[in-house]
């Protein structure tokens, strides 16, 4: 205990802190310019300087710890006068244009030379001059405003672990600037932004739109890119969205954003959505009547109910729909059509990875903290970059490698490169038997547990593949996978990551198995990456094809009954199509009406030819989303949705944490759960709900995952995985999992040709992204990265033009080179046009059911 | 009953006094203003219609859209739309005072760093729609024009709305500190 005077207040702290926090948790305020809570205490601004008692000089509260008895004084006449005297410095070069600068009103600058500074200053040269940088899309910089507290640098090094910025020349003289030199070549996060306390980097989307005293409203809500959820806050005048500001210390992203969340917020007033809904008539889409629109794709299910069978109609949901809309949408397939044919896009990676390993470690393995990750001992990552496809969780993974924690990484990983102890690039089918040779390595350093004997007879009886073999067979140096092994078994609460490029391969039902035994061995705990922002939910609104809401099997006879009790409608006791069979079956003609809710289904799978054909089959296609998609462009009817700022709702995002999406602004369009009960009632089928409360009450009344939590308990933020008490199905099936015969992978593994791989791309996240034009303008081009030796072998630069063919089509794609990958690897990201998805074929998993990509051969031509 | 009470009901001098009033009054000036055809002048400070001040260079208003009228406005009665132009100046696109909400306190006045909002002498502004009173940039800057002008308006600036504070200019490239105090 240390008890300390502050103004003459004492006050008692258990742990030696800086003046600067005694005095904050005292309530006395304590004016800093250079101090941020989540950087280290700097002492650079000099504005915090305090007096205490027997210390001749002033002190700076920021960096000064608290000692027994200390008596501190913060606003004495000679701290005021100290702090004038610094404020008039920096008014000596700080301009004096606050009448048409963005920051006034929120500027710390400003607030302190309204509360300290001189009225004049004294200083008579003329300032210093540096015109504004308006070279970046995004981010403007006014350099002359610059107060040199160096946050930003700071931010971007030790937060982000970008070291994009710095401080260029000395004295009067400096600046900050990228090292990029005028246009930004980072990650976009925009972390520099938020800790500037004066508008010398600014955000160039919103600039000169508003003062921040005309803002009228704030709506606090979950960010709509990524399965992370980040809090956020909608600043907004009028009916517009002004712009997206973290909450500094709230939520479960304390504060930071990505590019994503921060500068993607503009699609939701892009000017190509859709504001009536569409009907095809004589081949072509025309405006229709809302009542109209509803009434006709209510006639033509019902014919086609009839006609062909409730099977014939299928509906697929997306990742971006909130929980209620995704539960009525399933309660309207099951209950109003007749059928299971209903699936999202959780099932292409997600749901398979979580299935899998919910079977052998039970309900609930991959619901873990985010925050775990930073102290956790070790990191192994497989499968996809999280600083790109999930950033805020990416920057767990550095803040943990910073603590010391190594990382392995298998799988191209731009955003880690700088962090990982270990890199393994290679195809897919080598990582499987890499991982395989890591685990039965593993398995001799480490003992079994003895947990989970069935799960550890599955382990003892896994082939052997010796280091040797999977060194010869991926190119990797022996030494490098000994030293991996050792660096794994070394690790004593290891947090596993794991992307969809492992899942989405022809091995990855093995590769989940051998992750599976790595997890068990290590003792680590698994986190899966999801790319949208209610992969989870949709999983626990049962919209999957065999399972009810909160995940049980609809199988069983006592779930499906005590279902249909509650809810009083008939569940039909099949499973349905799942995604990819859907698309299947509508190309050979079984499927005759899909309804696609908010996902461009040719965008999202992997061979976009093939996608197109099967909806051109579909006789009645509805789509339902914010843009004309490619999708909807098949559509008979086509829906305009609301965007998520735009209604109420909630998400539960990957680490299975609930949380509500807040009504932000007016948008023109009916919510979907309306839209589809409307539906419902024509079919036969009154839902009878009011607002989106109804539709979560009934929710948790129905589901055992959810039962007894409240918006309330949401708003809390208390809402954690489990929720109340534990999960109900504690059983685990492990029977039936099959053996992997590595050794014939190893045999018959074709290694011929360049493959192609999917890279992650933390611009374009093959959703709402694209319609964000902030995002586009970041990095336009389209673009093929590949090893050094291949380009060398083709004698191609960087930015060259080539031409990418496989069996599927051909892109012409700009030539980045790594010298991380290997030869027989090429990386493309999925843009809109000249993604990946255009060039390549799909296989189907027969475990897992997901899409496999792997095996698709390249030919660069120059 | 008395005399003099006699006399006054005798003579009716009560009359005479009020005939005579009447017929002095009949031939001096009279004080009621025909108003329609004969209009006061304003007194100094009179705070009448809304107006935006016009740039003596460069033709356009003078406001930069700080926002600080809205901010001091106790009725929230202006509104303010700002942007970009395509050469990152800042642009006023509507600058936009409700006039019936207004209480004319003339607290933006006051407020403007620019002096680039004033209230004019012009109080004949009625109308038959609530549209008519909602001023518009254009409207504003036609108001300066018609009511206040150049001359007139530095004259009035001076005498009732300059700033206290030693300098308050438009800015040329960059504001610089031109105080003649001295700082303490």
């Amino acid at each position: 205990m240390i008890t300390i005077t502050i103004n003459e207040k004492k006050i008692t702290l258990e742990k030696p802190v800086t003046i600067l926090e005694a005095a904050r948790s005292a309530g006395i305020h304590i004016p800093t310019l250079c101090h941020e809570d989540i950087l280290e205490p700097y002492g650079g601004c000099r504005l915090c300087l305090v007096e205490v008692e027997k210390v001749p000089r002033l002190l700076s509260a920021c960096t000064q710890y608290i000692t027994e008895g200390m008596v501190v004084r913060t606003e004495t006449e000679r701290v005021i006068e100290a702090r004038r005297a610094i404020l008039e410095f920096l008014l000596i070069n700080h301009p004096l244009d606050c009448s048409f600068c963005d920051k006034a009103g929120e500027c710390d600058l400003q607030d302190l030379a309204m509360k300290y500074g001189p009225a004049t200053g004294r200083f008579a040269e003329g300032k210093r001059k540096h015109p504004e940088s308006y070279d970046d899309p995004l981010i403007v910089r006014n350099m002359e405003r610059c107060v040199l507290c160096s946050k930003c640098v700071r931010m971007c090094e030790d937060v982000q672990g970008a070291s994009a910025l710095c401080i260029t020349n000395r004295g009067s003289k400096s600046y900050v600037e990228p090292f990029s030199g005028g246009r930004y070549n980072c990650e976009y996060c925009g972390n520099c932004l938020t800790v500037c306390p004066v508008g010398a980097i600014m955000s160039g989307l919103h600039r000169h739109d508003y003062r921040s005293w005309l803002i009228e409203r704030e709506v606090e809500t979950v960010c709509s890119y990524c399965g992370v959820g980040c809090s956020l806050l909608l600043q907004i005048r009028g009916n517009s969205l002004i712009r997206t500001v973290p909450k500094i210390g709230r939520g479960l992203n304390r504060g930071l954003l990505c590019s994503k969340g921060r500068f993607g917020y503009d699609y939701i007033s892009n000017s190509e959505r859709l504001d009536t809904p569409l009907i095809r008539r004589n081949g072509e889409l025309q405006p229709a009547a809302w009542s109209e629109a509803i009434t006709h794709i209510a006639r033509r299910l019902k014919e086609i109910k009839e006609n062909h069978g409730s099977d014939a109609i299928a509906g697929i949901v997306s990742g971006r729909c909130t929980n209620e809309d995704a539960y009525v949408f399933q309660k309207f397939f099951r209950g109003a059509i007749g059928t299971n044919n209903i699936d999202s896009v959780a099932s292409l990676a997600y749901g398979p990875a979580q299935r899998f390993f919910e079977r052998i470690f039970g309900q609930g393995v991959t619901a873990n903290d985010i925050h775990g990750i930073s102290n956790s001992d070790g990191i192994f990552v497989i499968g996809g970059d999280p600083t790109g496809i999930n950033p805020v969780l990416g920057l767990q993974v550095r803040s943990a490698c910073k603590k010391g924690a190594p990382v392995v990484v298998m799988g191209y990983a731009e955003g880690l490169k700088r962090f990982s102890k270990h890199a393994f690039i290679t195809n897919s089918t080598t990582e499987t038997v890499l991982l395989a040779s890591l685990v039965s390595e593993i398995k001799k350093k480490k003992s079994l547990p003895g947990e989970r004997p069935v799960f550890e007879e599955i382990i003892s009886g896994l082939q052997p593949v010796p280091l040797k073999d999977a060194s010869e067979m991926s190119g990797f140096g022996l030494n490098d996978l000994v030293d991996t092994v050792d660096t794994l078994s070394n690790m004593i609460n290891p947090s596993i990551i794991v992307g969809r490029d492992i899942v989405q391969t022809s091995t990855g039902h093995m590769s989940l198995l051998f992750l599976a035994a790595l997890a068990y061995l290590l003792n680590g705990r698994i986190y899966l990456l999801s790319e949208l922002p209610n992969e989870q939910g949709l999983l626990d609104m049962g919209c999957q094809p065999d399972m009810l809401p909160s995940g049980r099997p609809l199988t069983i006879e006592t779930f499906r009954t005590r279902c249909e009790e509650t809810l009083g409608i008939a569940i039909p006791s099949t499973p349905g199509l799942n995604y990819v069979e859907m698309i299947e079956a509508a190309h050979a003609g079984r499927i005759k009406a899909l309804y696609v809710m908010g996902e461009d289904t040719v965008q999202g799978l992997p061979d976009r030819n093939y996608v197109s054909d099967a909806l051109r089959n579909v006789e009645f296609l509805v789509v339902q989303d914010m843009f004309l998609t490619e999708t909807a462009q098949y559509a008979d009817v086509v829906l305009p949705s609301l965007s998520w700022a735009e209604k109420e709702g909630s998400y539960t995002n990957l680490e299975r944490r609930v949380q509500l999406t807040k009504k932000a602004v007016e948008g023109e369009g009916i919510e979907e759960w309306k839209i589809i009960s409307e539906m419902s009632k024509i079919l036969g089928l009154d839902m009878g709900y009011r607002s989106v409360t109804d539709i979560f009450t009934e929710i948790v009344r129905i589901s055992h995952i959810y039962r007894e939590i409240t918006y309330n308990d949401i708003t809390s933020g208390r809402c954690m995985w489990p929720y109340k008490g534990g999960p109900l199905r504690h059983d685990v099936h492990i029977e039936g999992i099959e053996l992997p015969d590595i050794v014939s992978v190893m045999k018959n593994a074709d290694e011929s040709g360049v493959q192609v791989r999917r890279e992650a791309h933390l611009f374009h996240s093959q959703n709402a992204s694209r319609y964000s034009p902030a995002l586009q303008s970041i990095s336009p081009e389209p673009y093929v990265k590949m090893s050094e030796t291949l380009a060398g072998r083709l004698s191609l630069r960087d930015g060259e033009h080539v031409k990418v063919v496989t069996e599927a089509g051909s892109i012409t794609l700009s030539v980045h080179r790594d010298p991380c990958l290997p030869e027989n690897v090429v990386l493309i990201p999925p843009f809109e046009k000249g993604g990946i998805f255009e060039i390549t074929k799909w296989k189907v998993n027969p475990v897992t059911k997901a899409p496999a990509l792997d095996g698709n051969r390249v030919i660069i031509e120059t | 009953m008395t005399f003099k009470h006699l006399v006054k009901t005798v003579f009716l001098t009560e009359i005479v006094k009020g005939m005579a009033l009447t017929l002095k009054t009949m031939l001096t000036r009279p004080v009621t203003r025909q108003y329609p055809k004969e209009k006061r002048p304003a007194m100094p400070g009179f705070r009448g219609l809304h107006g935006l001040v016009r740039d003596q260079q460069t033709g356009e208003a003078r406001c930069v859209g700080c926002g600080l009228c809205a901010a001091i406005c106790p009725s929230k009665c202006i509104y303010i739309y700002t942007a970009d132009s395509l050469d990152h100046k800042k642009i006023v696109e509507r600058y936009e005072i409700e006039a019936l909400r207004c209480v004319f306190c003339g607290l933006c006045v006051e407020a403007c760093p620019y002096s680039a909002v004033i209230l004019t002498e012009h109080y004949e502004y009625s109308d038959y729609s609530r549209e008519a009173f909602y001023m518009t940039k254009e409207k504003l800057l036609a108001n300066w024009d018609n009511y206040m002008g150049w001359e007139k308006n530095m004259e009035y600036f001076k005498k009732f709305w300059h700033p206290t504070a030693d300098d308050f200019g438009f800015p040329k490239n960059q504001a610089v500190f031109r105080g003649k105090q001295n700082a303490r």
